[in-house]
């Protein structure tokens, strides 16, 4: 059974990548890594900064995640991060002046996700608007509803400390939310490479006009992975406000940027059809190990500049990864036909 | 190199406006044109006919200089031209009128045609007194009460070509193409396209016209040419020595006389009827009223000029366009039809015209192509199986001959007979009991075609009932037990098998013809 031709560039883009993360890593557990005065190993390569890289890209992780299957159907969704803001401070609203308990407020926010989804999946298989107008329309509405609900000015705050739990403490010797990160992305996995449902993604996000003659129900499965993104930022922002005890409107500035960041990084194409659940999870930990790392570096640390640095370093890594694959290609097409063909047996 | 060289017409006519001599063209291995000679004299309307898929559009783009030819000599006016460009040709005074006009929708008719004709460099006044003063002196020439301060999008088809007719005018063409200028009209609008036409015609401009309405070429060309499988058939005068050409005579130089025996013999015996309709009609894709009975091991054959609405009936049984009026019967039964899903669910497989957007997803393995349709049977309770799906993908390759380097590689990689197996394999493997087949062999060599034909004869024999459409006349007339004629919208005479190429023909192009 030989590999074929896609499989084989897909595995060698996550191969690709998971070089560049060893090799990050590598280097900043060498220079990253100081003693201070009182002799205490500090920096990288201390069990305490891994588990902070793994608590900070929890929250990204989840909408990229989310992002991957909509980018596999040849959609986008630049909402998941307004929408993190307006959940996380629904969901504090809902316990604060709601008087909900957690669970409760939690599952109900899950819920709101799942509504604001929908609204997405509505406007673009409903009406057949582009999913990027229609997400950058709701870009702006849940954050502003967000600011409005607020005013821009309340915080909650004073969460139980069995809440607090999910996104500071342990569980079996991992940050607790690494393991509701991992159940995530092992459903995830599932759903876009086991199950029929991740078929019918890819078709669609080859060609959906394909699809629709192949008797696929395209709308419903293009709104499911909407609806779905909208689910997974909900619960993106229970997580949120747990690590930080707070809730607020700005929560998840930005992030839908560094989501999407994360799956085209990890070779998911951004016209859809091809992708994976693998490459998202390295290309998360990719820019969370740059960007944490960055911070331990002691000339970073002098001129503190590590997020400017991290920004700089994360889209020259983006391009990179982009540019390989072409370049890549070009240079196969070069060298003599022999190489390109498959095995000869 | 002078007008002497050249073989004076027969009516003693000066040099020809333009002449192409033995003209061949290719793209990729097919051959469009193999040796094609035209000849246009000023003043003449000189019609172009052909089956779909003759030459006719290939032609055009060689004259227009949009496509250089492979070989031949193009002669303008006297002049040889070694190469033709279309800007070239706009200059010698050829202008081509297209089906869909080629107009900005958002100018208006004065800066389309202000576009087109004014010169001068690119940072100029525009002088926009001039300009309508211009646009209004060319649209009152083809008789056009068209506003020239009016946006396009606002024309109807139609105004639209007449527009275009005011560009050639306006500049200057000695010789104006046009391509089925008459498909989107109205009765009257005909009327007042062939007055444009004969007042360029008597001021000297040859006019090549293209159409597949036999009476129109007979009520205005002078002479006709036809085009077969990329060869000139023939030039004849319409009327000669006070006697007017034959309508049966031009058909039958448009299909040929022999129908090659290349296909295999039928095996089967229809059985019961599967699929009845019964005035079925679809006002959106313009299928109006089709009544017909498919049984079980038939071969249906649809024939039909391009447009005539065979595609859209297939879509229509295939619920991508609903009916919405007459009734469709499933072995007895009343059936709706709206949607891919529940046609499939009832047995009806369409394998599509367009291999490559529609029938395939070419990026995909074969094996998943093959399964596309069969997620729900193969795959029960959502997740995949990969044994299941490579068993039946290694059935399906086998079964119809499918040359691949393995299950697993994109269908993008097969040639496109290999691709339009995979394409009918997803379709065999629903199980149907209606395989609708449209140009199951467009763009498939020789080979491959004649395996697929085996194929479907396999298919019938089978007992499923098979309706298969068709440009190809010999493909329709060598495998169909029964051959319906589609124009218009509608099926205009059923045929029984064996009927001659001439009268099928005759039947498309509404000659009377038929029962």
């Amino acid at each position: 059974m030989s590999p074929s031709s896609w499989k084989s560039r897909l595995f060698r883009h996550e191969t690709l990548l998971l070089l560049v993360l060893v090799a990050e890593w590598v280097f900043f557990y060498h220079y990253g890594t100081t003693t201070n005065r009182r002799g205490v190993v500090v920096g990288f390569g201390t069990l305490d900064r891994q588990f902070d890289i793994l608590r900070h890209s929890c929250e990204i992780g989840l909408l990229a995640l989310a992002l991957t299957p909509v980018i596999l159907t040849a959609g986008i969704d630049l909402s998941v991060g307004s929408l993190l803001g307006l959940c996380a401070i629904l969901f504090g609203k809902l316990w604060h002046d709601g008087g909900l308990p957690v669970p409760f407020a939690a599952g109900l926010t899950l819920l709101i996700g799942a509504v604001a989804g929908g609204l997405n999946a509505g406007l673009i298989t409903g009406l057949r608007l582009p999913p990027l107008i229609v997400t950058l329309g709701t870009y702006s509405l849940f954050r502003g509803l967000a600011e409005a609900i607020t005013h821009g000015a309340i915080t909650y705050t004073d969460f139980p400390a069995g809440f607090l739990f999910f996104g500071q403490e342990r569980w079996l010797g991992l940050p607790t939310q690494a393991w509701l990160f991992a159940a995530v992305a092992l459903g995830v996995w599932l759903l876009v490479h086991r199950s029929v449902f991740g078929r019918s993604f890819r078709a669609a996000g080859y060609a959906p006009e394909g699809a629709r003659y192949a008797g696929l129900p395209v709308e419903r499965r293009v709104a499911l992975v909407y609806i779905l993104a909208g689910v997974i930022a909900a619960l993106a922002a229970i997580i949120y406000t747990a690590r930080l005890g707070q809730a607020k409107a700005d929560a998840g500035t930005g992030y839908e940027l560094f989501a999407i960041t994360a799956v085209v990084l990890g070779g998911t194409s951004i016209f859809g059809g091809s992708g994976s659940v693998t490459g998202t999870l390295l290309g998360v930990a990719a820019i969370a190990v740059l960007k944490s790392g960055l911070a331990t570096l002691p000339a970073v640390i002098r001129l503190n500049a590590a997020e400017e640095i991290a920004g700089l370093l994360t889209g020259a890594l983006l391009l990179f990864a982009l540019a390989a694959g072409p370049l890549l290609r070009r240079l196969t097409t070069l060298l003599p036909r022999r190489s390109r063909s498959p095995q000869a047996r | 190199m002078s007008a002497s060289d050249a073989p004076t017409p027969a009516h003693g006519a000066p040099a020809p406006l333009l002449k192409l001599e033995r003209i061949t063209k290719s793209y990729g291995g097919v051959r469009a044109l193999r040796g094609v000679d035209f000849e246009l004299a000023a003043g003449e309307v000189h019609a172009l006919l052909g089956e779909n898929g003759a030459g006719k559009s290939t032609l055009i783009k060689v004259a227009t200089g949009a496509h250089a030819p492979d070989s031949g000599r193009i002669t303008l006016g006297g002049r040889t031209l070694p190469a033709l460009t279309p800007v070239l040709a706009q200059e010698l005074g050829i202008a081509c009128i297209y089906q869909q006009p080629a107009l900005f929708p958002d100018l208006s008719v004065a800066e389309n045609l202000g576009l087109r004709l004014e010169r001068g460099g690119r940072c100029r006044r525009i002088r926009w007194g001039e300009r309508r003063e211009l646009a209004s002196r060319l649209l009152a020439r083809v008789g056009a009460g068209i506003d020239p301060a009016a946006e396009v999008r606002e024309l109807s088809m139609p105004e639209q070509q007449l527009v275009e007719i005011a560009c050639a005018v306006g500049a200057g063409a000695q010789i104006v193409i046009m391509d089925e200028p008459t498909a989107s009209l109205t009765r009257r609008e005909q009327e007042s396209l062939f007055a444009v036409v004969r007042d360029l015609q008597a001021h000297g401009v040859g006019i090549v016209y293209i159409s597949h309405r036999l009476e129109e070429i007979f009520a205005l060309a002078d002479r006709v040419t036809v085009l077969r499988d990329g060869e000139s058939v023939g030039t004849r005068p319409i009327r000669e020595h006070g006697q007017t050409l034959s309508e049966a005579d031009l058909i039958r130089l448009m299909v040929g006389r022999e129908v090659a025996r290349l296909y295999p013999p039928a095996e089967s015996v229809p059985g019961e009827v599967v699929l009845a309709l019964q005035d079925v009609g679809c006002r959106a894709s313009g299928v109006r009223q089709v009544s017909l009975e498919v049984r079980a091991g038939e071969i249906l054959g649809l024939a039909g000029l391009v447009g005539a609405g065979r595609t859209e009936l297939a879509r229509l049984l295939f619920g991508l366009t609903p009916a919405d009026s007459g009734q469709i019967r499933l072995n007895g039964q009343a059936v709706t039809l709206r949607s891919p899903r529940e046609a499939i669910a009832r047995g009806i497989a369409y394998v599509p015209e367009d291999r490559r957007r529609h029938g395939v997803i070419l990026e995909l393995p074969i094996e998943q192509n093959l399964t596309l349709a069969v997620h729900r049977r193969l795959f029960p309770g959502g997740w995949l199986r990969d044994g299941a799906e490579r068993s039946l993908a290694e059935g399906f390759i086998e079964r119809l001959g499918i040359k691949c380097a393995g299950p697993s590689h994109p269908v993008g990689t097969l040639s496109g007979g290999n691709q339009q197996k995979v394409s009918l394999g997803r379709w065999l493997a629903t199980q149907p009991k209606v395989l609708i087949l449209d140009e199951p062999t467009q763009g498939v060599d020789v080979g491959a075609k004649s395996e697929i034909h085996r194929i479907i004869r396999q298919l019938a024999k089978e007992g499923l009932a098979v309706i298969l459409i068709s440009s190809d006349l010999p493909e329709v007339l060598g495998m169909s037990g029964r051959i319906g004629v589609m124009r218009g919208g509608t099926l205009v005479a059923t045929l029984p098998g064996g009927t001659e190429a001439p009268v099928v023909m005759a039947a498309a192009l509404g000659q009377g013809g038929g029962k």
